[in-house]
């Protein structure tokens, strides 16, 4: 398979506390989002963060390894849910670290049953490229459940 | 004080033919966007995002705001930054590298100055602290001509 390059870009405007800045999708011209401090560490962000694009990158891989296996597993995809919550916090002597990534999924899928979903569940953690990655240095965890 | 971000994508159908949406996260500054395996693996995205260039968004986000709060903290906050992050993926393998590009607008700093804080934010983000696996993260800083 080919190599693929993804960009974005950020044009910031002054310092970090009162400062503004806008992230641009340059790839695929989706979307144009502005990013400010106190939306990143505030308990009710009105603008996106690095933390939150980081989550729905995270949900995006999740979902399409989680795809692929349960085809591999030989059942059929009717519907995924797949959300992810990302922690930033502050460690001790180490300044804020992304600490935590926790993916919580809602398969509705012909031919799989309950333990069936375990293992697929696993095996797509293992395969997605962003799991790999961040669990160098956070803890992820996959909750799976058949949708009813 | 930890903060919490989220975010859900629902996913229909398999991996080659089906297709996702990232419907909303918890800001609710975007969505719903949507995901494919195509606009993830092939050259042209055909107007989809992909969890790669939501990374390069983020990693450019996080990078942004490090190399700012340093600028400021050595009494010259910039006027302003340019930055962009550049995710090669290849898929089979995963991310291997990002390329950070950063051109910045900042009175009272030169060159040296300016790459040196260019630097520390890579270093110290803390996007950078988790991608650190990444096999190669590369950083190109400059002032504004």
């Amino acid at each position: 398979m080919p190599r693929v390059v993804r960009q974005a870009a950020v044009a910031w405007e002054g310092s970090l506390s009162r400062g503004t800045g806008t992230a641009t999708a340059t790839s695929s011209g989706t979307f144009e989002l502005p990013i400010d401090l106190p939306s990143r560490i505030s308990d009710k962000p009105g603008k996106t963060s690095p933390e939150e694009l980081l989550a729905a990158a995270h949900a995006g891989c999740y979902s399409t390894s989680l795809a692929g296996e349960i085809a591999r597993a030989g059942g059929t995809v009717e519907r995924l849910d797949v959300s992810c919550t990302i922690t930033l916090d502050e460690v001790e002597g180490k300044g804020h670290l992304i600490v935590s990534s926790e993916l919580d999924v809602q398969a509705r899928a012909e031919g799989i049953d309950r333990a069936g979903l375990e293992l697929v569940a696993r095996k797509a953690d293992e395969g997605c490229t962003f799991s790999a990655l961040i669990r160098a240095s956070a803890s992820v965890s996959v909750r799976a459940e058949l949708a009813s | 004080m930890a903060a919490e971000r989220h975010a859900s994508v629902t996913w229909t159908g398999d991996l080659l033919n089906g297709s996702g949406t990232i419907d909303e996260v918890g800001s609710g500054a975007f969505g719903p966007l949507d995901v494919s395996w195509a606009a993830r693996s092939e050259e042209a995205s055909g107007g989809k995002t992909s969890p790669e260039e939501l990374i390069a968004a983020a990693h450019a986000a996080c990078f942004s705001m490090s190399l700012s709060s340093g600028l400021a903290k050595a009494g010259t906050p910039p006027e302003r930054l340019g930055t962009s992050a550049v995710v090669t993926f290849v898929p089979g393998t995963g991310i291997t590298k990002i390329a950070l590009t950063a051109r910045g607008s900042v009175p009272g700093v030169d060159a040296d100055g300016f790459l040196a804080a260019a630097e520390q934010a890579k270093k110290n983000c803390p996007v950078s602290q988790a991608l650190s696996a990444v096999p190669e993260i590369t950083l190109d800083a400059a002032l504004d001509a």
